[in-house]
């Protein structure tokens, strides 16, 4: 991008095409070109390469590299292109492009091995062939292993068709196709040039390749990690919000979860020490080690007795701490009664119907530090309107202009919100906490609220 | 032509059916409202438009006017967005063709409800909606979009403090070529405030979002830097903003004690003192980085609608922008937009 221009809003990426061409156009034979014109020209070059490269390393993704690269390319390059990619992990060729920049498709391996695209990928050499008016579209045949897309470069005869090899880190990863009609041809330059473009395209799209590969391996080991859809039990409502120290993640070292059934839920909410994909590691196995422990003992006390042996015996410098509510609802919906037990967890605070903020008083001692530890429980009722808030120490130690957020603004804020859904409740606290924050950075925050259906 | 009134009447019944059960938080009536409508075989995005944000520009009138509070008004937006649930469960049954759009808040947009009408009607109308909630860092939008590649990028913008953050979700769209439409109250009445920002298109409503999405380009270029000395005033003023607004607010309040001895018009100054200082600031923002004056005198006009509806002496309008203008001496830019444009505001609305 040149950057100096004002935004067109809805307009295309400029084609390299429209930047080369007039050097051609306007002077005649090359011979009569001045040094200081072909000066002139290899500096566009040089520039138009350099935006080929600039535009490409905006994205990592693997469909919009190949979007961008065919604004790039078409109409200034070619009047069609297809980028075709192997895929070293399967037996397939994936098809990109044609008339329809969007359109993508595959093809088996076996279908092409003994054509021109097979051989460009093979060598890592570029090919150009000329298709005449009638006759076969051998050319064609030789570059598009795909009916549909063949079809539309046969639509543009006579063309001249350009198989670039897409060489990157040592390897040729893909092929990509330009075609000209209407004898347009390709001269020697226009060659060099795709050439030069697919260098750069083909880091690019190698490198959006290589991201792809260690997303999908991200993204499936992340799914176990992310806090889980919360389950929408008779007689409760529950709400939970989460909000990542490393911004871009999905997970950290905060964690919620609701196991039950029925009328007899437990509610879950913990911090294992340290942030990050590590810390959400350890949230993973504390996680299934509660939910184990839950299927043998319903009781919170008993959830995190289980939970601290268990982390304990695994010898690690980890710790977590969790609380733990049984939330047993009355059939009406308007009430429940609640048993919480806490490994060094903040203890919750309950919001009566009457504004009336209440600390619980419930403690115990962090979780995987020493070996036997038996924890107390507190019962309470939570009433129609009453709110139990949970909440990891992300939320009253985020530090804004005037030092931590602290327990005694979370205190004053929650009044106002008697009476409110719990989703209401945790939208209010982590709005008021993050517009306290003023844009710095914070630790993991996690909220859970509960309260009876009615 | 009949069954075209017909359908309007309908809406319009179930409008003031849901307007009923919003004031009452009661969230099955809001529900049944909107699911009666959708079985009648009205389109969703209707239902979301005329019925769901209809209901909610009441909800924001009726705080504006001091008839509610903030967490009654939080607590209507929560049924409307179980509402909104409902309808994005029929949304659901569309089969999805069209591609993928995500849809996301930038940080200090906390109305998420918009975001949600605008992905359900999205999703309504065929498209893949992945649905980021409210206040998304630039970083995690860019991490959305570099994993799933999307079609085009949505960005609500409900209030001028979030444009900014906004602009740096358009950068981020942007520079991976992904086209990015913008809508929200925040932007106006026209598409000029989303130009200046770079956005490739603007979205009216919901519906027109729908329209507008459809029409967009595969490929669009980085968005251009904005003016230099423009940018570099509206960051100095983001960087001190809490200093800014602790300053301001002390004393708009103190002017308050002098032009109002009664309890009460003070206590409702202080009330509404935090959002209307933090938005004549970000109305300042807004104006250096779109080049728009208006964000100004709308905020004026705003504030002074805000005192008529609680009883408080008017002038305290002209005073908050001659603070404000007090303020900026530092920063000519913005101080030169505040001269010329606070009192335009002040001086055309909210007076009887």
């Amino acid at each position: 991008m040149t950057g100096s221009k004002p935004a067109a809003p809805g307009a295309q990426a400029p084609p390299l095409g429209e930047r080369a061409a007039p050097a051609e156009a306007e002077h005649g034979t090359r011979s009569l070109l001045s040094d200081q014109q072909l000066l002139a020209g290899a500096r566009e070059r040089i520039a138009l390469t350099a935006e080929v490269t600039t535009q490409l390393a905006g994205s990592l993704n693997l469909r919009r590299t190949i979007l961008r690269l065919f604004a790039l390319v078409r109409p200034g390059m070619a009047d069609w292109v297809m980028l075709a990619m192997a895929d070293d992990s399967s037996s397939r060729l994936s098809l990109f492009g044609g008339k329809n920049p969007t359109f993508s498709t595959a093809v088996h391996r076996a279908e092409a091995e003994d054509l021109g695209l097979t051989r460009v990928l093979r060598s890592g050499r570029s090919e150009l062939l000329h298709v005449v008016d009638t006759g076969h579209a051998d050319g064609l045949d030789s570059m598009i292993p795909h009916d549909g897309l063949r079809s539309e470069a046969t639509a543009l005869r006579p063309a001249d068709v350009l198989g670039v090899a897409l060489t990157a880190r040592g390897s040729t990863v893909g092929v990509l196709v330009l075609v000209r009609g209407a004898g347009r041809g390709f001269t020697e330059e226009d060659v060099a040039l795709a050439e030069v473009v697919a260098a750069r395209a083909a880091t690019a799209l190698d490198s959006a390749r290589l991201y792809e590969e260690r997303t999908r391996v991200a993204s499936v080991l992340q799914s176990g990690l992310r806090p889980p859809v919360l389950p929408r039990p008779d007689g409760l409502r529950l709400a939970a919000r989460f909000r990542a120290a490393a911004q871009h993640l999905d997970i950290g070292g905060d964690f919620y979860d609701v196991h039950g059934s029925g009328d007899d839920w437990l509610v879950v909410l913990g911090d294992v020490c340290g942030k990050g994909v590590e810390a959400a590691v350890l949230t993973g196995r504390a996680r299934q080690s509660v939910r184990t422990a839950y299927h043998f003992d319903r009781r919170p006390g008993g959830v995190l007795a289980a939970l601290n042996a268990v982390l304990y015996e695994e010898d690690s410098d980890r710790f977590v701490t969790v609380v733990c509510a049984r939330v047993r609802p009355a059939a009406d919906g308007r009430s429940a009664e609640v048993t919480l037990a806490v490994a060094g967890h903040p203890p919750p605070l309950l919001v009566r119907a009457d504004g009336s903020v209440v600390e619980t008083e419930v403690a115990g001692t962090v979780a995987g530090v020493l070996p036997d530890v038996a924890y107390t429980e507190t019962a309470l009722r939570l009433e129609s309107g009453d709110t139990l808030l949970m909440f990891t120490d992300g939320i009253y130690e985020a530090r804004g202009p005037d030092g931590c957020y602290g327990m005694d603004r979370l205190r004053a804020l929650l009044p106002a919100y008697a009476g409110a859904s719990p989703a209401v409740v945790c939208e209010a606290v982590e709005r008021d906490v993050v517009e306290y924050l003023g844009g710095r950075a914070h630790d993991d925050m996690a909220l859970f609220a509960v309260s009876c259906e009615r | 032509m009949a069954e075209q009134s017909d359908q309007s009447d309908a809406v319009l019944d179930a409008l003031g059916r849901f307007d009923g059960a919003l004031a009452s938080v009661d969230v099955d009536a809001a529900v049944a409202a909107v699911e009666g409508l959708l079985d009648d075989g009205v389109d969703p995005a209707t239902v979301l438009v005329d019925v769901i944000s209809s209901a909610q520009r009441i909800v924001g009138d009726r705080w504006q006017r001091g008839e509610w509070t903030v967490a009654e008004e939080h607590a209507a937006t929560a049924v409307a967005v179980s509402a909104t649930e409902a309808v994005a469960r029929y949304a659901r049954r569309v089969p999805a063709t069209r591609g993928r759009v995500v849809v996301a808040c930038a940080e200090r947009e906390w109305h998420a409800l918009p975001a949600m009408i605008v992905g359900t009607a999205l999703r309504g109308a065929g498209w893949e909606v992945t649905l980021l909630g409210a206040s998304t860092p630039p970083l995690r939008l860019s991490q959305y979009l570099q994993d799933l590649g999307p079609d085009a990028t949505a960005v609500s913008c409900s209030v001028l403090g979030a444009l900014p953050t906004t602009r740096r979700f358009i950068e981020a769209s942007t520079s991976a070529g992904i086209p990015v439409v913008v809508g929200g109250s925040a932007f106006g009445v026209d598409g000029r405030r989303a130009t200046a920002l770079g956005a490739t298109a603007w979205a009216a409503s919901a519906r027109d979002a729908v329209a507008v999405v459809a029409e967009l380009p595969t490929v669009v270029p980085e968005a251009a830097p904005l003016p230099g000395p423009a940018v570099g005033e509206q960051a100095a003023l983001e960087l001190i903003h809490h200093r800014l607004f602790t300053g301001l607010r002390e004393r708009w309040a103190l002017a308050a004690q002098v032009v109002t001895t009664e309890q009460l018009p003070l206590d409702s100054v202080a009330a509404v003192a935090v959002d209307v200082v933090n938005q004549a600031l970000h109305a300042v923002w807004s104006a250096l980085l779109t080049g728009d004056p208006t964000t100004l005198s709308e905020t004026a006009a705003w504030t002074a609608a805000l005192l008529f509806a609680r009883g408080v002496e008017p002038g305290l309008v002209d005073e908050l922008g001659r603070l404000l203008a007090a303020d900026l001496r530092d920063f000519p830019l913005a101080r030169d937009l505040v001269d010329r444009h606070w009192t335009d505001g002040a001086l055309t609305a909210g007076r009887p």
